[in-house]
């Protein structure tokens, strides 16, 4: 007997974003993700609470697939932070910061969403095409004829993630490795289009960073008693190969649901073991040399098989199977060591990040300033623009002029505080006036201060606090003024220590931000079904 | 599902209070001398006797984020080296404190993370100095010294007692004799030994006439640090079983070191004496592990013949067989394989005494059930029965017969099994005069198919003519008499066959409680010397290298107010923060925190050996090293002039009628900085985390009480 119950009516919420409950956990998340930015963020441990391993990690990607978030709005802001953190690996902090200041800003300036939306494209427009355009004074194009520029991407995102625990050596080892991990997945000749190969990360445990490793092919593990039987390897020609991804193990793959009947005196098992034995004298009679399965094979056949001198290799693991079968690109191992479990997932999280970064970087061949510079150098460079040529916005939109300044202010300050955001021990930020960069002071500086003794380099790295400039805290207020504009080559070839972050990916950052910024921002009802 | 996230350092920083108090509960078992603990179960009442880290946090609840964090730090160091678990424990309570004490005291995270992981870093730099080669130790084998020889002065379990002393030499460091008592400290059987400490409040050294060690002269020498280092692959289900058995090149390299006061090579070249300085006081242990490698050279010289292949202690090939009730003297070193098989098998083992048998090797269980990983059986095959013939015979009767039918057919008298067998035919076998040994470590196991020849399968079916092995022999073991071992019931038999490398050490306890402690400190002993013999060099030990280590950190700390940016430049990760340029104002704070964390790790090791009376007096005395070792201008060199006093023998009628040479005493090497490693990553990877985020955690699972400073997403 079914009984039939009225559906429950969906519940309507308008304004959400008006809600008290939002707001707070707005600030909660925000707080969480801007206490973990940068190369001294603070570490989260994400946990189940049941037992079970405990995740230390400052990282969005570690993060933000462990966040099961409840409220629709929270939903949406993390969802499409983690769609960019698939997609492009890095920056997803900075994305997800600034989309959080964005809708904070926003707020506070009391504009009418379909203003702001209008408005915030506008600046990310200016934003999009200063930075691809010749004069970015915040990109530098990257010389592959030398590793620096790459080798300074590769150490500023190992720098970024604190809980990989690493000492500056070993930092500077590990940058090291990843890059070259990287380049022996460049092919050597390459026609019309550079496919790029794999780099498989392989655990260690026990040893030190410094012990970590790039091998060029893949590594497989086998028992040594099976190694010893097999060694010295006399054969010179190629080994033929077979690779199984099937079970081999002999069991009844799947019987289906019901019950299946057999006559007294059949063995299943053995009709199984007895086909296994069969694919065995093929592969005797094909001459393989090598088997390979993904899962078990059955020890009867093992045996067969070693008594016919063919290695036989099983339980290799899904991981393994995609570069097997195409073991003839270009492929390297990266054996990564570190010390305990938690520092060790953080560190391949790291790895795999790095490398995604420089393939990124392959492909449109520029970097970006880090350290905050960035940042404050586009905040100063969009004030400048709205400030002195906002004809050119304001005749396409009919908004008055005291909205693009209120809105230019909420998207510059938003900008602003993603690189405030660095700072994580009371420390005073400023900008300059020439450069627009990003630089920290010790917040209990005497108030009459030599600022060039207090302040050593600015956040990227690339100017010294000795030139003649002129600084302003970042909170305060300040005349806009035209940030310096085409990076001189020179400036930038010298340095061997920049930071520097993933052009690719930031660009994505920022505009996955502005969007998920106006789409929350433009939110009127929240419709839940309560079935 | 809700998410929980609790802040966790607003005012106090929990996670370091946290780790504190855990790593308390382990302080006594700092040092040579450890006191058990009986940790007790309330709600069944039952008890257990420990005394070392592995088996205190096996017994505790760590639970909470940070108390995994900690056993996953302790676990990962005791998989990988077997030894440095108390050191590790003691110093994450040491340096959580030291943090916390920086924290109080101003310095931002960043400058203590930074300013401590380089602080260590240099640490370590500077301890080269007192690393000492090990050279060719097995050369002099032959001879007739060994340790068991010279080993008339220890057999008590607890050696260190501590009595006053009347006499004694007055030492030019012995900074208070007369405000208190001096102390030696004494073997039960009232004999001095010495205590495993650099430092002694009295040296109760006796003349050198002994011939046991070659006349020996000091040196610093330290060697280049080399980098051969175990390694094992995780997610393996092979390269985890047994140790990598890469023979270490000797290192060659040789640094003078500088301003060195003594112009004399420290080295060692003798296996007993490498032995007693690593036995750190356990005596019986070290005993057993000296016998040990001597059988293994002994066999691997037989079965090398004039080959000159280095000998390599193999310590994947020693197992240790625990008799509990059996009296402490009874433990001993045999070659072969030595198990205890229940009473029933007494008729069989006479039938088989006497001639040779033949072996086969299960991989897996012999059971009719059994099929190997990764096999999934399918749960609804129903066979059905054509005729109404009815089945005489289960199947497991079926199965037995076959095994039956299998091992006659080979002529095997000998079944190992390295997993469970079936009761049943371990019944019929006795009556076929077939003797089947389950639960058989896979080490035995391969050395047996090593020496006799045998291929492991899994299943019976497997088994035809070339995987059975030759030549074993099968016999009673009679080393312990009749009358002890028929009172615990069992009888105790040798499987051995010609060339098997394979040593059993028999270790026997009248108390069952203390048998898994003598196993853990059997298995010490012996990791000891196998690190040693690997890294092939080893560090002055008792208390020298942390000595040096606060020493040298109290200079650091100390110089960079002088030398100030020069000295720390590029000890930040972000060279352009603030932080780079306010370093050298905090750095003194955070190193000589730094420091006070070695300072607690020696008080408390001369408090635990009993050398000092409190840990104030122990503070104090090692104030005054601190002060003397300044005072010289370079501390190293102080280090190994104190040594050098030690060793170049002072006698003290008054103690003893004998004249006793006093050892070295000797520390392994990479364990042991890994320990301190990994004390310090999960200290400021604790110290850097400010939120716990709890993941699937409803509102109703938590109670209220523990909302509190909980926010929900």
């Amino acid at each position: 007997m079914s009984r039939l119950e009225a559906k429950k009516p969906s519940l309507c919420k308008s304004e959400p974003l008006t809600s008290e409950r939002v707001r707070a956990t707005l600030c909660v998340l925000k707080g969480i993700l801007t206490s973990s930015y940068g190369p001294s963020g603070r570490l989260k441990q994400v946990h189940s609470g049941f037992g079970g391993c405990v995740c230390t990690t400052s990282q969005s990607s570690a993060l933000l697939s462990n966040l099961p978030v409840t409220h629709p709005i929270l939903k949406i802001l993390t969802t499409s932070m983690q769609n960019h953190v698939s997609c492009f690996r890095d920056c997803g902090l900075f994305t997800a910061i600034l989309c959080c200041n964005l809708i904070e800003n926003v707020q506070r300036t009391g504009l009418t969403p379909t203003t702001v939306t209008k408005l915030n494209q506008h600046l990310l427009s200016l934003c999009t095409s200063y930075l691809k355009s010749e004069s970015c004074g915040c990109r530098i194009l990257v010389d592959f004829s030398s590793p620096q520029t790459l080798l300074c991407l590769v150490r500023s995102i190992v720098t970024s993630k604190p809980a990989c625990m690493l000492t500056r050596e070993e930092r500077d080892h590990l940058s090291a490795l990843i890059l070259r991990a990287f380049l022996l997945t460049i092919p050597e000749n390459t026609k019309d289009r550079l496919i790029l190969g794999n780099s498989i990360i392989v655990p260690l445990k026990g040893q030190r960073v410094l012990d970590s490793s790039v091998l060029p092919g893949i590594l497989i593990e086998m028992s040594e008693i099976q190694l010893m039987k097999i060694l010295p390897i006399k054969k010179s020609e190629a080994f033929k190969v077979a690779l199984f991804c099937a079970s081999l193990s002999g069991d009844l793959s799947d019987t289906g649901e019901g019950t299946m009947v057999v006559t007294y005196g059949v063995s299943l098992e053995n009709a199984v073991l007895e086909q296994l034995l069969s694919l065995g004298r093929q592969l005797v009679s094909d001459h393989v040399d090598l088997v390979v399965c993904q899962k078990v094979i059955h020890p009867s056949l093992k045996q067969f098989l070693s008594m016919h001198r063919v290695i036989a290799i099983d339980r290799v693991g899904v991981a393994l199977m995609e570069p097997l079968s195409k073991v003839t690109a270009t492929i390297c191992s990266l054996l990564l060591c570190n010390r305990n479990d938690t520092a060790w997932d953080e560190l391949k999280l790291t790895c795999q990040t790095a490398l995604h970064v420089l393939q990124l970087t392959i492909k449109e061949p520029c970097v970006l300033l880090g350290g905050g510079c960035t940042e404050t150098h586009l905040a100063a460079y969009i004030r400048h623009k709205t400030c002195n040529e906002p004809e050119s916005i304001l005749k396409d939109d009919g908004c008055t002029q005291t909205e693009l300044q209120l809105s230019t202010e909420a998207f510059c300050s938003a900008l602003e505080s993603v690189a405030g955001s660095l700072e994580h021990d009371g420390g005073e930020v400023l900008t300059d006036m020439k450069y627009g960069h990003f630089w920290s002071a010790h917040a209990e500086a005497p108030s009459i201060v030599n600022w060039p003794d207090l302040l050593s380099r600015c956040g990227c790295g690339l100017y010294n606090s000795q030139e003649e400039l002129h600084w302003s805290f970042l909170k305060s207020t300040r005349h806009p003024f035209v940030p310096q504009t085409y990076l001189p080559h020179e400036a930038t070839g010298s340095a061997d220590n920049l930071t520097l972050d993933c052009f690719t990916a930031k660009l994505s950052g920022l505009q996955v931000a502005v969007e998920t910024a106006n789409l929350i921002l433009d939110l009127s009802y929240v419709i839940e079904d309560k079935n | 599902m809700v998410m929980a996230c609790r802040v966790i350092n607003k005012r106090r920083h929990m996670g370091l209070q946290q780790l504190s108090s855990f790593a308390g509960t382990g302080r006594t078992f700092l040092g040579p001398v450890k006191s058990s603990k009986f940790i007790i179960d309330e709600e069944c009442h039952e008890s257990v006797l420990i005394s070392s880290t592995i088996r205190l946090l096996e017994s505790l609840d760590l639970t909470s984020a940070v108390g995994q964090l900690l056993n996953e730090a302790v676990q990962a160091q005791n998989n990988t080296y077997k030894t440095g678990t108390s050191t590790l424990l003691f110093l994450v309570g040491a340096w959580s404190s030291a943090a916390e004490e920086c924290l109080h005291l101003g310095v931002p995270i960043s400058v203590i993370v930074s300013v401590m992981s380089e602080g260590l870093n240099s640490c370590i730099k500077e301890v080269v100095s007192l690393q000492v080669p090990i050279y060719n130790v097995f050369d002099h084998l032959d001879s007739t010294k060994t340790f068991s020889g010279l080993e008339t002065f220890n057999i008590s379990l607890c050696p260190f007692l501590q009595i006053p002393s009347d006499t004694g030499l007055q030492k030019e460091h012995d900074l208070n004799d007369v405000a208190s008592p001096s102390l030696t400290t004494y073997s039960l059987s009232g004999i001095p030994v010495k205590s495993p400490k650099l430092f002694r409040r009295q040296t109760e050294v006796e003349a050198d006439k002994n011939t046991l060690q070659n006349p020996q002269t000091l040196k610093n020498s330290l060697l280049a640090s080399s980098h051969y280092r175990k390694s094992i692959l995780i997610h393996s289900r092979h390269f985890n079983r047994t140790a990598n058995n890469q023979w270490i090149n000797k290192p060659d390299g040789f640094l003078e070191q500088h301003g060195a006061a003594t112009p004399n090579t420290y080295r060692c070249n003798d296996l007993v004496e490498l032995e007693m300085g690593l036995s750190h006081g356990d005596h019986n242990s070290m005993k057993l592990v000296d016998e040990a490698v001597r059988l293994q050279y002994q066999n691997a010289s037989i079965q090398q013949g004039n080959c000159t292949m280095p000998f390599r202690f193999d310590i994947s090939r020693i197992f240790t067989c625990c008799l509990p009730g059996v009296p402490e003297t009874f433990s001993c070193v045999c070659p072969g394989f030595i198990t205890v098989v229940s009473i029933s098998n007494t008729t069989l083992i006479k039938e088989l005494e006497n001639q040779p048998v033949r072996v086969i090797l299960i991989e897996g269980d012999l059971t009719e059930n059994y099929r190997h990983l990764g096999f999934n059986k399918a749960t609804n095959i129903n066979t059905l029965l054509e005729s109404m013939k009815i089945q005489q015979n289960s199947s497991e009767e079926v199965w037995t017969n076959y095994v039956l039918q299998v091992l006659i057919k080979f002529n095997v008298n000998l079944v190992l099994v390295q997993g469970n067998v079936s009761e049943h035919l371990i019944e019929r076998c006795i009556h076929s005069k077939q003797l089947v040994i389950g639960s058989v470590n896979s080490t035995v196991m391969q050395a047996f198919a090593e020496a006799s020849g045998a291929v492991q399968v899994t299943y019976i079916t497997q088994v035809n003519e070339n995987c059975v092995g030759n030549g074993i022999y099968v016999a009673f073991w009679r080393s312990i008499p009749s009358d002890v071992i028929d009172r615990i019931n069992v009888i105790t038999i040798v499987i051995k066959t010609e060339g098997i490398n394979l040593v059993t050490v028999v270790l026997t306890s009248p108390v069952t409680a203390q048998m898994q402690t003598k196993e853990d400190r059997f298995w010490t002993c012996a990791y000891r010397l196998y690190h040693a013999l690997r890294e092939q060099k080893v560090f002055l030990g008792g208390g020298a290298v942390e000595f040096l280590c606060l020493s040298h950190l109290q200079i650091l700390a100390g110089q960079s107010l002088s030398k100030r940016n020069h000295v720390c430049s590029g000890w930040l990760h972000n060279t352009s923060s603030w932080l780079a340029s306010s370093l050298a104002l905090y750095r003194p704070t955070v190193l000589n925190c730094l420091a006070n964390g070695w300072h607690r790790y020696l008080s408390t090791l001369m408090y635990n050996t009993a050398s000092c009376s409190s840990e104030f007096e122990a503070s104090t005395f090692i104030q005054q090293h601190l002060q003397n070792a300044r005072d010289s201008g370079s501390p190293s060199s102080y280090i190994l002039n104190e040594y050098n006093k030690l060793n170049s023998g002072i006698f003290n009628p008054s103690i003893s009628n004998k004249l006793e040479q006093i050892p070295s005493i000797y520390d392994i090497i990479i364990p042991k900085i890994e320990a301190w490693r990994r004390a310090l990553d999960l200290v400021l990877l604790v110290l850097q985390t400010d939120s716990e985020i709890i993941t699937g955690l409803g509102h109703t699972q938590l109670n209220s009480h523990e909302t509190e400073g909980f926010l929900f997403l």
